[in-house]
């Protein structure tokens, strides 16, 4: 391994360091606030949460409804990649599905509710279709469509992976041994994916009692541990010490999903040598998933249309002339026009500093033989834990009072520390394959350990910095757990603003942010898609 | 003239390299020859400068070396793997080091090399597009313009098939003869190690077995384990080849 130089010391330490000031001082800072009152330590906070009945309320219906939805997406999330890998759909088709499974990951959640309430809403456009209400869509039902919605792309792609691994071959040996359908089945889809098909329920879980932005629009009366979060704190009489502790409590599950979820990759095949194999055509089987998995999909996005249709109409849903004033107004309107702005900002300096952050992580850890350099990897499994919103409270305490406070650098670092796992293992993946001996062959040929990453090491992994990057960039466009207690009437972002256009009930507006925070993102999807094919192409 | 004195090495508790000492002229090639685990390549490695040494000395044309870093040695290895750059051509490969170093190579010394390898033809062509012979050759040529005071080979020949890995084997030698460049070859291989060097340095288990030239090691093998691992396995092959061609051959 290559020899460790002084440069790289320097910049482990920076790296360090901001993790300790940016992740573990103000979780900290948050526990011990949990603890905290004008006497000292005391359990009175977790107490008086224990004898609140609202309170615990809203912790049932959380498990209860992330539950439901955990098991329903893992059904579906299998459908999908079960089509996309074990039948013989029509390519393309699978393509397409593939591709437009991803596209709720370009919005904001809190964009999914206001979605619903215009498709299946009294005078919604699915609602008008249909020709009746179907259902009741403020409190649990909007909340179920919005939370599967919302942890169907991940869950597809955790369960697409699981299947990459899988070799099907011995679906092939199987059937030739004369197993039924059913015990082919179990045996060669299912064990291989009991570990995945757990991930998939832990992962929708948590995601779904950590979320924001779905219950902030669409819970209506039905309390979540997310909302009750956001009252606390910021609401009329605001408690930071009961808020810390509830930020702890919703903090827990996460933990305990975490270790789940790495105790479940456990219960995963490893298969050494996957062959590509041809599989057999089965009629009835391909048409059965090929509709279930397009209805699947198409119905998530038809909950969507309505937003791309509502702000060209001129009152929708009762003057149905077409109009180009909402989006005018928008344009039209400095104070919004400015959120973007400020979005478009927030999301380009997290993407930058955030790959940096990501590769420079990762380059030391796996390149390099520093001390103490796989440091970052139980860092990069914290920062998998910690909600959005419980990152945001615990910088909210320990930056209050500091100069940081209401700035756009709090709202970077706090995008680039929650977002941190996924670009940090693309990262990390992509530069423990490399050939490890070219820094000591940059060096002998006159480099400096600089040069030989600028001239060989970053053109090489030139496509998951790409990648990396787009990451960043969109989920800092979307988040709203994150930054909903950072931002000040200055540094106010895209998915902030909806909330509280909300107050006003002013769904232009917000249908407008949200095309544009859609198309924003949509074309960095797509630019960067298209340029790392190209670099992976050389 | 390259001097090996006491050179010891241990990681953790495991001792790799016991009190070597070894003396190498100039313009000499020399094959590190041991089984895999024997520390022939820690050695190499401790000779670039890579891997830090516990004890010992390390002396070349007068100088002590020991505390030199790697980049100031002045010598320069060929990976068992190459190490070639994916992202730059051939040529760019090639002239990878030159910008460090401006004005050191001319233009038309870069083009001797390029010729002395053969690989005018492959100078435009992306490393992936390369066969193995052609890509040691670019490695080779990477290096050679460096101009290194001592050539390191970390098992050359290993990646290569039948008849380049002899093509390559008379390359290094010329390479040697041609630019009196002293050659320091680790392998695993004993007829290799024997058709191809000056002289041989035998390790088993961290400890010189013997050091000399090949008639030496043939005709007096100086211990059990170069009798048992290295003449033995000569000897089966020359076996093979008689079964196959008759004994008139021999």
């Amino acid at each position: 391994m290559h020899n460790v130089k002084p440069e790289m010391r320097i910049i482990y330490t920076v790296i360090l360091l901001l993790f300790a000031v940016f992740l573990f001082l103000p979780l900290l800072v948050l526990l011990v606030r949990s603890f905290g009152s004008d006497q000292g330590f005391t359990f009175e906070h977790y107490v008086s949460m224990g004898s609140n009945r609202e309170f615990l309320t809203a912790i049932g219906n959380s498990v209860k409804i992330s539950g439901v939805t955990a098991a329903i997406t893992t059904v579906l999330g299998f459908i999908l990649a079960y089509s996309i890998h074990c039948t013989k759909i029509y390519r393309p088709v699978k393509g397409l599905l593939r591709t437009v499974i991803m596209v709720p990951m370009l919005l904001p959640t809190i964009t999914y509710g206001f979605a619903i309430m215009y498709s299946f809403g009294n005078q919604g456009l699915i609602t008008r279709l249909v020709g009746h209400n179907w259902f009741e869509i403020y409190g649990w039902n909007g909340l179920l469509i919005g939370y599967i919605i919302y942890t169907l792309p991940p869950v597809f792609l955790l369960m697409h992976n699981a299947f990459k691994y899988i070799d099907k071959k011995f679906i092939i040996v199987s059937k030739l041994m004369g197993d039924g359908t059913m015990r082919s089945f179990l045996n060669t889809i299912m064990r291989p994916l009991a570990g995945a098909l757990g991930g998939a329920f832990v992962l929708s879980f948590i995601l779904s009692f950590t979320d924001f932005g779905i219950p902030a629009s669409v819970g209506g009366t039905y309390p979540v541990v997310a909302t009750q979060l956001y009252q606390v704190m910021l609401g009329s009489i605001p408690d930071f010490d009961q808020g810390a502790a509830i930020a702890v409590i919703m903090l827990l599950p996460a933990v305990f999903g975490i270790w789940l979820l790495n105790y479940l990759e456990k219960w995963n095949f490893h298969y050494d040598k996957l062959s590509d194999i041809e599989l057999p055509r089965q009629r009835v089987r391909d048409i059965a998933f090929g509709i279930l998995s397009s209805v699947i999909v198409l119905g998530m996005l038809s909950v969507f249309v309505v937003m791309f249709i509502a702000p060209w109409l001129s009152s929708y849903p009762y003057d149905m002339a077409f109009t180009f004033k909402h989006v005018r107004d928008v344009f039209q309107s400095s104070d919004l026009t400015g959120v973007y702005r400020n979005s478009l900002w927030v999301a380009l300096l997290t993407a930058v500093f955030g790959t940096l952050m990501a590769y420079g992580s990762a380059l030391l850890n796996v390149r390099t033989s520093l001390k103490a350099r796989s440091a970052v990897d139980m860092v990069s499994m914290i920062t998998n834990t910690v909600p959005g919103m419980v990152l945001g409270i615990s910088y909210l305490l320990f930056f209050n009072g500091s100069s940081l406070k209401g700035t756009f650098i709090i709202i970077v670092l706090c995008n680039i520390i929650h977002f941190f796992t996924t670009p940090y293992l693309m990262a990390k993946n992509s530069l423990s394959k490399m050939n490890p001996s070219w820094e000591t062959t940059g060096e002998l040929l006159g480099d400096s350990w600089f040069k030989t990453v600028y001239r060989v090491i970053l053109p090489n992994s030139a496509s998951t910095v790409i990648e990396m990057f787009s990451y960043y960039f969109i989920n800092a466009m979307v988040t709203i757990s994150g930054i909903i207690f950072l931002v000040s009437a200055q540094t106010s972002l895209v998915a902030s603003k909806i909330k509280e256009l909300q107050h006003f009930a002013k769904f232009n507006e917000i249908f407008v942010l949200s095309m544009l925070i859609f198309f924003t993102n949509l074309i960095i999807k797509l630019v960067c898609d298209a340029w790392q094919r190209r670099t992976a192409q050389r | 003239m390259l001097k090996l004195e006491h050179i010891r090495k241990q990681f953790e508790d495991k001792v790799v390299l016991d009190d070597i000492n070894v003396e190498i002229g100039a313009g000499e090639i020399v094959s590190l020859l041991g089984p895999s685990g024997s520390g022939k390549t820690t050695l190499l490695n401790i000779i670039l400068g890579l891997t830090r040494m516990d004890q010992g000395r390390i002396m070349f044309q007068g100088q002590d070396l020991s505390n030199m870093p790697m980049k100031k040695r002045g010598f320069n290895i060929v990976f068992q793997d190459y190490a070639l750059f994916p992202n730059l051509n051939a040529y760019d490969n090639i002239v990878y080091g030159l910008r460090n170093k401006k004005g050191s190579v001319s233009q038309q010394e870069v083009q001797e090399y390029i010729d002395f390898l053969e690989l005018q033809p492959h100078l435009n062509k992306r490393i992936g597009e390369l066969s193995g012979g052609q890509k040691q050759r670019v490695a080779l040529a990477r290096t050679l313009v460096t101009k290194p005071r001592i050539l390191l080979l970390d098992e050359p020949l290993s990646a290569l098939d039948g008849v380049i890995k002899e093509s390559i084997k008379q390359r290094i030698q010329s390479i040697a003869r041609e630019f009196k460049l002293t050659t320091i070859i680790v392998t695993h291989d004993p007829e290799e190690a024997l058709t191809l060097s000056d002289k041989i340095l035998i390790i088993d288990q961290g400890q010189i077995a013997q050091f000399g030239t090949p008639q030496e090691i043939v005709h007096h093998p100086s211990n059990d384990f170069v009798k048992q691992f290295i003449i033995q396995q000569l000897h089966i092959k020359r076996q093979n080849i008689y079964n196959l061609f008759g004994e008139q051959y021999a």
